[in-house]
């Protein structure tokens, strides 16, 4: 009697959950199908990208439209810029988030609150407002073409600011002053005791900045000149013409435009365990 | 909940202060071209696509003709070259000597930005009746002072595909007017089942092109909105009789094009010249199925082109080497030899009436079953009816392109969508509807 009972109760749950299966799959397939088109399409030529039925399968082009994508943008140069630029970025960015993030977070001072606000407004200004005048700026320091202009701008994100001010809102202010009685230097208490446990956050707060620095496009658009100094999604850009658009070429350059990215979320998502493993405070 | 908002007062207003600010860009002086300058130092160029190899390839035989000279030329992408001219403009500063600029945008930058570009007249103005009359007065500005040169032109003809036309047995030199194209194709579609064309209707391209072909623009010489004209009305009307017959067929964009003429969905393609070069590029396999007509004319005695594309070169105000920027301008498009060359290995048909005397254009074209195809839009190129642009022509477009969409796809009377349309237009824009 129990064990029929017992089935029972699994088949109905079985039958409940099988709406949740069904948006879930239907939600994998949306997930999954323009990726998977976007590795076909990059190996095929562009006209038969245009025939019907579609091509399912990958065709045998790949190696043309490699040498095509390295010949017409220099693909593996623009890769080194992307790379070269992003991980500038990210480092020192970075270190001005957590750094001010900890800041704000955890020392009380006059006017905590007004600073708080002036960094979550500068996120409501819109890029278009900001294009003209940025522009200008750079253009009078003598730096169009030069990547310190792609970088610096950008360099205090006041997203990134407010992600790590609210993480550093629920560290445990006990740790904080324990290193503090043990004479510990502010500094010191930041590098050894905070950034440690930090990990975690840390972890996505990088994830979050090489992603935003390796897909920006219309600032290193603007300022970047000469073909050898652009990003990849600036030289991909390039492969849209007037009266032609290069896909499978577009296809195989996006794709291996996310490669780098999946490496650091692999290696990053690592980081995010142990952190997480390591806690600091016990009992 | 009411004390954290105070906080935020401040740095808000401080954000509305900023933003009103940014507004303000440095208008250059206005810079006069000597025609007789000494040339020498270096300039730069921004193009895209096969028209940066073009200038590419000229630029090393300019410098070359003329020593102590340099010319960088750079591919900023097609894409998105405008937001960049666009913010250089607005900034005063970061543009380069030289920088491409297609024919339909021309206007908008000349209106926008009067002295934001230079006066080319000085050094092309003598020039003015070796090119294509349309490009010239579209890219220029209200004074008759040229501000783009006129580089290529999309000069217009009916793509037609030969096995339809054979197989339903009606010969494409018999149509001279639409109504003959009208009954041209429900032959073809009995005969063969294929549509007459294939259309992006939303896009509203099609009503326009008719609409120049019949000498009109959205816009009068005065600036008046002129689509409630009968030449307007006739244009949709011949749309919609289309559709109405089942003759058209509704595709997506540019790749919903390309992928309709791949697929042979649609007996003939009323496009510019540029078109070939689609053509050969992304469908190769329909070499020898293709032959090329004047477009019908809407009475016997029409015109039988129009316009749809093409491009030209600008010279910043704030370009460092102004002179020499107008020289190479000069060197590349007011020049038979060079815009042959661009057109045999680019592609790019040119505006420079004396290069389409070239033998080049008489030579028979493999794809086109030996035809010379070019021979006919060369002809046609001087023929293109010129048309006024106002800095409302972007505005203006999207609203015509609604009313097409509501008389083509959706059954309303082409007349009364028209003047719909132009009261719109003149909501929007503070503009008359012509008498």
């Amino acid at each position: 009697m129990s064990t029929t009972a017992s089935v029972a109760a699994g088949m109905r749950r079985g039958i409940l959950r099988a709406p949740v299966y069904v948006v879930l799959v239907i939600a994998s397939v949306l997930a999954v199908v323009p990726f998977a088109w976007m590795a076909i399409a990059s190996t095929h030529a562009t006209s038969d990208l245009f025939g019907t039925p579609l091509p399912v399968l990958p065709g045998g082009e790949l190696w043309v439209n490699l040498a095509r994508l390295q010949e017409s943008v220099d693909f593996s140069g623009v890769m080194l810029n992307s790379l070269v630029i992003a991980v500038i970025y990210t480092v020192f960015s970075s270190i001005v988030s957590i750094m001010c993030g900890y800041g704000l977070a955890t020392y009380r001072f006059r006017g905590r609150g007004l600073l708080l606000g002036l960094v979550l407004v500068t996120m409501m200004i819109p890029m278009q407002v900001l294009l003209v005048p940025l522009f200008q700026m750079m253009a009078s320091a003598g730096w169009i073409d030069t990547y310190q202009a792609v970088v610096l701008p950008f360099l205090a994100n006041a997203f990134g600011i407010f992600l790590m001010r609210q993480g550093f809102l629920d560290f445990p202010v006990s740790l904080i002053e324990a290193a503090r009685i043990d004479g510990a230097n502010e500094f010191r208490t930041f590098y050894r005791i905070v950034l440690p446990v930090a990990r975690p956050q840390i972890a996505a707060l990088v994830i979050y900045t090489f992603i935003s620095q390796w897909n920006a496009f219309i600032w290193p658009l603007l300022m970047l000149n000469t073909e050898d100094k652009y990003t990849v999604p600036v030289a991909l850009n390039t492969m849209i013409g007037m009266s032609r658009v290069d896909y499978s070429g577009l296809m195989l350059g996006s794709l291996l435009a996310t490669l780098p990215l999946m490496l650091l979320f692999l290696v990053f998502q690592k980081q995010f365990v142990s952190g997480l493993l390591g806690g600091a405070v016990k009992g | 909940m009411k004390r954290n908002i105070l906080p935020l007062a401040v740095p808000i207003a401080a954000l509305a202060l900023l933003s009103g600010c940014a507004m303000g860009g440095s208008a250059p002086a206005a810079v006069t071209l000597d025609p007789d300058a000494e040339l020498s130092g270096e300039i730069t160029v921004w193009s895209w696509d096969v028209a940066a190899t073009a200038l590419d390839r000229l630029g090393a035989q300019f410098e070359s003709d003329h020593p102590g000279t340099t010319v960088n030329v750079v591919d900023v992408g097609y894409d998105n070259a405008y937001d960049k001219l666009s913010v250089g403009l607005q900034a005063g500063s970061g543009l380069p000597d030289v920088v491409t600029i297609e024919t339909d945008r021309a206007p908008g930058y000349i209106n926008e930005f009067p002295t934001g570009l230079v006066d080319l007249t000085p050094v092309l103005g003598d020039a003015e009746a070796d090119f294509d009359p349309f490009k010239w007065s579209a890219q220029s500005d209200a004074d008759g002072a040229l501000k783009v040169a006129p580089w290529d032109s999309g000069t217009v003809g009916l793509f037609f595909r030969t096995d339809y036309f054979e197989e339903a047995g009606v010969d494409p030199a018999s149509i001279e007017t639409w109504d003959d194209l009208l009954a041209a194709g429900e032959t073809i579609k009995q005969a063969t089942g294929h549509t007459l064309l294939s259309l992006d209707v939303a896009s509203g391209g099609a009503f326009q092109l008719l609409l120049q072909q019949q000498g009109q623009g959205l816009f009068d010489a005065s600036g008046d909105i002129t689509i409630t004209s009968p030449e307007a009305v006739e244009a949709l009307t011949l749309l919609q009789t289309m559709n109405e017959r089942g003759l058209l067929k509704n595709v997506k964009g540019w790749d919903g094009r390309v992928t309709s003429a791949k697929d042979g969905d649609s007996a003939v393609t009323p496009e510019a010249v540029w078109w070939i070069g689609t053509l050969l590029g992304d469908a190769p396999e329909l070499s020898g199925r293709y032959g090329v007509t004047e477009l019908p004319g809407f009475d016997a005695d029409g015109a039988r082109t129009s316009n749809s594309g093409g491009s030209g070169l600008a010279v910043p105000a704030q370009a460092k080497n102004p002179d020499l920027a107008a020289a190479f301008v000069e060197y590349a498009l007011a020049d038979t030899e060079n815009q042959v060359s661009m057109m045999a290995n680019e592609g790019l048909f040119p505006s420079y009436l004396p290069a389409l005397a070239d033998p080049y254009f008489q030579e028979p074209q493999e794809y086109f079953g030996g035809e010379p195809v070019y021979e006919l839009f060369a002809e046609q190129t001087a023929n293109i009816p010129p048309i006024t642009f106002t800095t409302d022509n972007a505005e203006a477009s999207d609203i015509v392109a609604n009313a097409v969409v509501a008389a083509v796809l959706n059954g309303a009377d082409p007349a009364t969508a028209l003047q719909d349309a132009a009261e719109q237009i003149a909501t929007a824009t503070g503009r008359e509807i012509a008498e």
